[in-house]
């Protein structure tokens, strides 16, 4: 527990921690089955426990291999460890930053059983959380990008890719909240639809009516 | 079978076509192997391509898969064919000095950049062929792909053919040894008049224009070339079939796909 804290204190501090990833699964988990107790189900709070490192390490997983390629086709493949490292300690800062402020959503859970404010606060804490994910990765980067000015554009190029992925996955993944009057399951069930085509839908509908 | 994987790994660090190594005017990898690690890069991301087709409600379609996953390797080796002829003709009669296997051989380690780019975005493309039902949307995200690593296969092409005028060939005096800015600017205070090849360097400008031309033709080619291939994806709507009847071509689909996103 001891050295637990002193890693999270690492992670925010902008030190090198061991093994940042281990505070992803376990910090993802714990604000997980906060955001999960909004109907008092217990297989929602497992479930969303499960989903929340789930989003994270998925989406790491699946963008890395086009980043990685990309680092070394423009050069800087020798500091793509330092570079991994800046990305998955980013990651445990915005689970650390979501677990502190998971008594803020219970509190709000406690004050109002409105669905779609429930949505709408886990989306701003979510909001917060990445904000302060983006300081620690910008702070990351600051040597790489002093060592060569390229890390700045692939900063950018990873940000993209990593929220065109990351959207869709969370997409999928629904429901993490998990409304009481829908019924209780890992997935929500139906046509899996992809978001950006909902998205564009919606637009293309509010344009033309 | 290692050696080859290591190989593409120094294509893609920009070893094999460092200035030092690129002195003889040809880049030192042996194209046989390249090959084959290309064609199964080429493969991977075709499976990614074709699980689309598997993971449809309507009825899994293995053969698509199948189908995609020879096709994919078939549409650059196709593309290649088509159009390294005419580069050769033209390269030749401009008066480079990269000889036809040399050429051959910076075409296939542009393609190999182009199919490794491709390949790392395959587990994005097959994750967003398993949660992904609209049709349209599949193949504005594969054209995305295609197009997002033929950009940078190309660019390693062009900038690898920059290096290449950069080059001094070797058999000439010490001297040559010093490459760089210094001997290109000597070389352009002797010549007389602008228009006059550069006899002593291995690309001149003629040649350099002649790729620019060809790049242009490659992407159309490639693009029209994975239009008479299809279908790579596989419409859910339709039954499978190797190839489609002739009609229309690549541009105007593509338009209608993304007009569908919409509507």
């Amino acid at each position: 527990m001891k050295s637990l804290l002193r890693r999270v204190d690492d992670v925010l501090r902008g030190r090198a921690a061991s093994q940042p990833w281990l505070l992803v699964v376990l910090c993802g988990m714990a604000y997980g089955a906060v955001m999960g107790s909004f109907a008092g189900r217990a297989w929602q709070v497992a479930y969303s426990a499960a989903k929340v490192p789930l989003l994270l390490l998925a989406t790491l997983t699946l963008s890395l291999p086009s980043y990685f390629i990309l680092n070394t086709l423009l050069g800087v493949r020798a500091e793509f460890a330092r570079a991994l490292r800046a990305i998955v300690s980013s990651q445990a800062a915005l689970t650390i930053i979501l677990v502190a402020l998971a008594p803020l959503t219970t509190l709000w859970y406690a004050s109002s059983a409105n669905y779609q404010a429930a949505i709408l606060f886990n989306g701003l804490m979510f909001a917060t959380a990445s904000l302060g994910a983006q300081v620690v990765l910008a702070r990351a980067y600051r040597p790489l990008v002093a060592r060569d000015p390229k890390h700045r554009a692939l900063l950018r190029i990873w940000l993209f890719l990593y929220a065109f992925v990351g959207i869709q996955m969370g997409w999928i993944l629904r429901p993490f909240i998990g409304s009481a009057l829908a019924p209780l399951r890992f997935f929500r069930g139906g046509d899996w639809e992809n978001a950006y085509v909902v998205v564009a839908r919606l637009v293309w509908k509010t344009l033309t009516r | 079978m290692k050696t080859w994987w290591s190989d593409l790994d120094r294509i893609l660090r920009g070893e094999a076509t460092r200035l030092s190594a690129l002195r003889r005017g040809s880049i030192e990898i042996p194209a046989g192997g390249i090959t084959f690690v290309l064609v199964i890069l080429a493969m991977f991301y075709g499976a990614c391509m074709g699980s689309f087709a598997i993971l449809k409600e309507s009825g899994p379609s293995l053969w698509q898969l199948v189908a995609s996953t020879v096709k994919v390797p078939a549409l650059f080796v196709l593309t290649l064919l088509v159009t390294f002829p005419s580069l050769y003709v033209f390269n030749a009669l401009v008066g480079s000095r990269l000889a036809l296997v040399s050429a051959l051989k910076l075409l296939v380690v542009s393609l190999a950049v182009m199919v490794s780019v491709l390949a790392s975005l395959g587990p994005i493309v097959a994750f967003f062929s398993a949660s992904t039902t609209t049709y349209a949307f599949m193949i504005l995200i594969n054209v995305l792909a295609f197009g997002v690593s033929g950009l940078l296969g190309l660019l390693f092409l062009l900038r690898t053919l920059q290096r290449l005028s950069l080059v001094v060939p070797e058999p000439e005096t010490e001297a040559s040894e010093e490459v760089g800015d210094e001997k290109e600017n000597s070389a352009e205070v002797k010549s007389t008049g602008a228009l006059e090849p550069m006899t002593d360097q291995i690309l001149g400008r003629h040649v350099t224009t002649v790729f620019r031309c060809w790049v242009i033709l490659f992407g159309v080619v490639g693009a029209q070339m994975g239009w008479i291939l299809r279908p790579f994806i596989g419409n859910p709507a339709r039954p499978f079939t190797w190839f489609r009847e002739r009609d229309s071509n690549f541009f105007e689909a593509f338009w209608a796909a993304l007009v569908s996103l919409f509507t």
